[in-house]
């Protein structure tokens, strides 16, 4: 198990495509993506990056293609939890503090081992805000938030859409450092962004996507 | 690969979440409250204070009144969720999506039904209802209400999206709530005049049945094609 695991993709795709109103939105993409590796998914404006993401997060249906987990075609019962998906809506709850919205995402998915919710706040640089209700964050602190839940609940991909918007310059060597942490630890990421991003830990495999 | 916590866990958590969350705008609360008090309280000044005709119409009265008090608040039960991108994470949660919907359901129906059911009495005060009767009118609701909070859910899961669902909603759901209506209304009559009235209970009590285990998934599965868009 463990010598196939480490050449079975985490993730493949084949000529996978969506169509909205048989209108294609980007044309047909192959990858693949390692446990330990992180993919950026490069593109411009309305190129369908997002479209991706949630399409492989699994909120859009597949429009054609293949798509494997683990070298078999990916069932959403069997991965389950093991995707997280951080778009634009940032699934907070305003009237709730951070501490709380972290309860709530850790008794649905539960939490990595040795992994405390205070801890993983000052992590992310909300030390001091763990019980201000979110409404009261920037918008930069709202992100770190939703960062937090990245760190706290047990995944193996991240599919991130612009995880950078909204951050300062240390947010955004923040995100660095939650990524490489968490390829280092066998985890795999997916990030789409249009910007230049510079990422510490070796070259990214990068996607294009076309429009 | 590390264990995903048990469905008893993610459904206190969403429980109480929702509670949580409506408690932090209470004042929300009050309003369906005060709506079915006020509602309630013009019908003896539209139809003067004369007894028997108030306690003729009194539980037909009350129940819509509970029912139209209901809709204001049903439209919001979803729409949070779907502004802040919090119902595509409970989509993604390693849970069954039906039985976190139905803890919603079950939130929305402490937060907006149950304060209306405490202040039922007080409505069959202000109509005269006899005493003898509010039993069996606070029975039909406990069994009433739920149904009615189960079929909006569906109905708002179905409208989720769709702008000014408000009004659409009300059109939608009015229909599909009389036959809870007539039977709930009909055991509070038939306790008025001494009649029997555990048949028509045991109807609303066993749409509930049928509710209880249909919505919630009716409920997931618009939600997921609302998402999916």
């Amino acid at each position: 198990m463990t010598a196939a695991s480490t050449t079975v993709p985490l993730l493949q795709a084949r000529a996978l495509s969506f169509h909205r109103q048989d209108e294609p939105v980007f044309a047909p993409l192959d990858f693949q993506l390692h446990a330990g590796e992180l993919a950026l998914v490069e593109g411009d404006n309305g190129s369908g990056k997002t479209t991706l993401l949630r399409m492989l997060a699994g909120l859009l249906h597949r429009g054609g293609g293949e798509l494997l987990w683990r070298g078999e075609a990916l069932q959403r019962d069997q991965c389950a939890g093991q995707i997280l998906f951080l778009g634009h809506q940032l699934g907070l709850k305003a009237d709730l503090s951070p501490r709380e919205n972290l309860r709530i995402a850790a008794g649905l998915h539960g939490t990595r081992e040795g992994l405390g919710m205070a801890s993983v706040l000052a992590d992310v640089g909300l030390r001091g805000y763990e019980d201000e209700p979110v409404r009261r964050l920037s918008a930069g602190q709202k992100k770190r938030a939703a960062l937090a839940r990245l760190v706290l609940l047990p995944a193996t991909l991240w599919l991130l859409d612009e995880p950078y918007a909204n951050l300062d310059r240390i947010g955004i060597a923040l995100v660095n450092h939650l990524l490489e942490k968490h390829t280092a630890a066998g985890g795999a990421a997916m990030v789409t962004s249009h910007g230049t991003v510079s990422f510490h830990g070796g070259e990214p495999r990068r996607i294009r996507m076309h429009g | 690969m590390a264990e995903h916590p048990g469905v008893a866990t993610a459904c206190a958590a969403m429980l109480r979440r929702d509670l949580t969350l409506a408690w932090r705008r209470r004042g929300d609360i009050a309003m369906p409250v005060l709506y079915a008090l006020i509602v309630t309280m013009l019908f003896p000044f539209a139809l003067g204070p004369e007894d028997t005709l108030l306690q003729r119409i009194a539980g037909g009265v009350i129940l819509v009144t509970v029912l139209l008090a209901m809709l204001l608040a049903l439209d919001a039960m979803f729409s949070s969720d779907i502004e802040d991108g919090s119902l595509e994470q409970l989509v993604l949660a390693p849970q069954p999506l039906a039985l976190l919907l139905g803890m919603k359901i079950l939130a929305h129906w402490i937060t907006t039904a149950l304060p209306l059911i405490v202040i039922a009495p007080l409505m069959a005060a202000m109509l005269h209802l006899p005493g003898a009767v509010i039993p069996v009118l606070l029975l039909a609701l406990l069994l009433a209400t739920p149904l009615l909070s189960l079929l909006g859910a569906v109905l708002v899961a179905l409208t989720a999206g769709t702008r000014r669902s408000g009004m659409l909603l009300a059109l939608m759901l009015l229909p599909l709530c009389v036959p809870a209506v007539i039977f709930a209304a009909g055991a509070v009559a038939a306790a008025q005049q001494g009649l029997p009235w555990l048949a028509p209970i045991a109807w609303l009590a066993a749409s509930l049945a049928l509710a209880v285990v249909l919505a919630p998934l009716a409920c997931a599965a618009a939600l997921r094609i609302a998402l999916d868009a």
